[in-house]
């Protein structure tokens, strides 16, 4: 009996007590680290996320750009004399004498002497 | 037992504290001691240098048309350390790049980190090669940004424009070797950029991890002074007159005298700038500048104008002609046609050999040496294109006794065509020799003008008055008194002059029956807007009819009357009504410089 209540008695002087402030701040310390450590990984992640957006972007941009300027060169090859005289020759287009009344001249041009020989530079083979 | 157990326990603890010091200073060993080694492997294993390329300045011509563009195109490169499967990217790629699959598995076996495989593949094929790839989930192949130069005109201004090619054949770099590609290459090139990345172990660029960056600075675009229209004019009738003559060289310039800039210039043969391994070397020599050749009668304009720049005759001294058979030097000099007494007027007109010998003689050969030097023969011009010869023009200490009768008629002497063309500029622009230019500014990517070439005066060869003069004689060589009747433009009064001139031998003397023929003019003779030469190099016609004034001449009219219809220019009126002033009524001391 005696030895019962001293068991219990000893017992009851060993227990630990839990110290609910200073856990509380160990657990507001490990839970601050593990949020930072989550944090820097989420931060971590949303730069890669973002770079490779950046990446996507860059390419894309490229991408339209070096088509803009296939289609340009494109253009100034059909548009180069030698591609229009192949589509003159092949008839493909032709061309159409403008009438000296469609010419407004910043200089008059010399009319055409007695003789008839002087005449305007301009259309002398295609005017009507 | 229990001293035992401690002595056990203690050298468990020993050995353990020895193997994580041992771990320990393995660790300290690798992170402090190979640091710098370390570092290096990784960056050399992730970190590259990307190149970011320049974009080469495009050509323009006076009215803003495209005469060399670029073509994106893309840089194939494999990194073999990045291959995750090789054979199956041989059987994807090899439709895309026109090779078969057994042929790029075998360039594909490859350790190197760097191999390109093309240096072109167009944007287009390399796109969708790269998506197919990112679907399969292959690597190892990359596609680096790069371009390709086009001419859209493909043939024409071929000379001009110049082309590109690799300086080094290990060298990626293509530099400007020939034309306006070569002598603009530092503006044209710009400046590579960089951009220092880190790749992941699949190849693919870790953004966050970007190192220093320097963007490309692009090439400057160049403005030229050509009109294409008037190159198209030039180019056509050459080609027509080679279809026609067959000869072995034919040469056209244009050329504003006022400025000196040039508005066309040809050759035949030529060479196609997109083909360019296809081109023969003969067709690549711009010849307007590299070729040398004897001028033949086009030079006595110089002997001329000199002669009554320096008062040794005036408009009215009379010149005996010899009746067309002169003997000097122990050699017989000849005319075409006998003259008796003629002054220097008809001289030009006549294109007198023996009156222009006499007038040299008269002159003697340090002062008509000093005129030939002072209207630019025996230098360069100084045009922006590269490889521009010098001519040959011998100092009189080196003449022989025939030199002085030989060069009025431009023998002895070697000119190039454009030096031929500025000569005849100098008396279409009133006696100014200006230097000719083909660039007319440079601008930046914005078309924001960087630089401009300003018409430049390197000297006062004669007064206007003389230049007046010798226009005027000239006027007559293209009337029916004169040689070039064929080279007259209805409406325009043009003044110019015809060279007939037998083909040096290149091992020594002349080649029997092969001529060089030519006709250098300008329009409007009153008021010249453009100077114009034919050169034609053995045309394949009988001797009798191989001249100057038959050849070229009728080439130059077609060319000027196009040209004169393309620049709308104001016709006057006829070239009767312009002839030459009498000129007693001239004082001859303002022939006098």
């Amino acid at each position: 009996m005696n030895s019962m209540t001293l068991t219990a008695g000893h017992r009851s002087s060993h227990v630990n007590p839990i110290h609910l402030g200073s856990l509380t701040r160990w657990l507001l310390l490990a839970f601050a680290f593990s949020a930072c450590g989550l944090l820097f990984v989420y931060v971590k992640n949303q730069q890669h996320f973002l770079g490779e957006q950046t990446r996507q972007a860059e390419r894309s941009i490229r991408e339209v750009r070096a088509h803009n300027e296939v289609l340009l060169a494109r253009i100034s090859a059909l548009s180069s004399r030698s591609e229009l005289q192949r589509k003159l020759d092949q008839k493909f287009i032709t061309l159409q004498p403008i009438r000296d009344t469609s010419i407004a001249r910043l200089v008059p041009p010399a009319t055409a002497g007695n003789d008839g020989v002087l005449r305007t530079a301009a259309n002398e083979r295609l005017s009507p | 037992m229990r001293g035992k157990a401690r002595v056990r326990a203690a050298i468990a603890c020993v050995v353990m504290a020895l193997i994580f010091t041992g771990f320990s200073a393995r660790l300290i060993h690798l992170q402090v001691g190979k640091h710098e080694e370390y570092t290096a492997l990784a960056a050399q294993k992730h970190s590259i240098r990307l190149t970011v390329p320049a974009r080469r300045g495009l050509i323009f011509d006076r009215n803003g048309e495209i005469l060399a563009t670029n073509i994106p195109v893309r840089k194939v490169v494999v990194d073999g350390s990045h291959l995750n499967n090789a054979e199956a990217l041989a059987a994807l790629a090899a439709p895309y790049l026109d090779l078969s699959e057994k042929a790029l598995g075998k360039e594909l076996k490859t350790s190197s980190k760097y191999k390109v495989l093309f240096s072109d593949l167009p944007e287009d094929k390399a796109l969708a090669l790269q998506k197919a790839m990112e679907k399969k989930g292959l690597r190892g192949m990359y596609f680096h940004q790069n371009t390709t130069r086009t001419y859209p005109n493909g043939p024409m201004l071929s000379h001009v424009l110049g082309f590109l090619s690799r300086k080094d054949p290990e060298d990626e770099h293509v530099v400007g070797v020939e034309g306006v590609e070569r002598s603009m290459q530092d503006a044209l090139c710009g400046k590579d950029g960089f951009r220092h990345i880190e790749r992941d172990r699949t190849g693919r660029e870790i953004v966050i991890y970007r190192g220093q960056e320097q963007a490309a600075k692009n090439g400057l675009s160049v403005q030229l002074t050509i009109d294409m229209g008037l190159q198209a004019i030039l180019e056509t009738e050459l080609d027509n007159a080679c279809k026609e003559l067959r000869p072995e060289n034919a040469i056209g310039i244009i050329i504003q005298p006022k400025t000196g800039e040039i508005l066309a210039m040809a050759s035949r043969p030529t060479f196609d700038l997109n083909q360019i391994n296809s081109a023969k070397p003969a067709g690549m020599k711009n010849r307007a500048i590299m070729d040398m050749l004897e001028p033949g009668s086009t030079f006595k304009i110089v002997v001329v104008a000199a002669a009554l720049n320096e008062r040794t005759v005036n408009e009215n001294t009379l010149v005996y002609c010899e009746n067309g058979s002169f003997a000097y030097g122990g050699r017989i000099l000849r005319d075409h046609h006998g003259y008796g007494q003629m002054n220097v007027h008809d001289i030009l007109m006549k294109s007198s050999n023996i009156g222009s010998a006499k007038l040299a003689l008269m002159m003697g050969d340090e002062k008509f040496y000093e005129y030939v030097r002072r209207f630019g023969f025996g230098e360069r011009t100084g045009v922006d294109l590269p490889g521009e010869i010098s001519g040959l023009v011998h100092p009189p200490a080196r003449w022989d006794k025939l030199t002085i009768t030989r060069m009025p008629m431009g023998h002895s002497v070697a000119v190039t065509p454009l030096q031929l063309a500025m000569s005849m500029a100098v008396i279409a622009n009133g006696g100014k020799l200006m230097r000719p230019h083909i660039i007319q500014s440079v601008k930046d990517s914005e078309g924001k003008e960087i630089q401009n070439f300003a018409p430049e005066v390197v000297r006062q060869v004669v007064p206007a008055k003389t230049a007046e003069f010798v226009s005027k004689a000239l006027m007559e060589v293209v009337t029916e008194r004169g040689t070039a009747t064929l080279a007259s433009v209805n409406g325009f009064a043009v003044a110019g002059k015809t060279g007939t001139a037998q083909k040096v031998d290149p091992r020594g003397g002349y080649t029997e029956g092969k001529y060089v023929t030519s006709f250098v003019g300008y329009l409007p003779a009153e008021d010249p807007q453009l100077v114009c030469l034919i050169l034609i190099d053995d045309a394949k016609l009988s001797p009798s009819v191989n001249y100057g004034g038959l050849v070229a001449a009728p080439i130059f009219s077609r060319v000027a009357e196009k040209a004169a219809r393309y620049l709308d220019l104001t016709p006057a009126s006829r070239a009767e009504a312009l002839l030459p002033v009498a000129m007693r009524q001239t004082d001859p001391t303002e022939f006098r410089q």
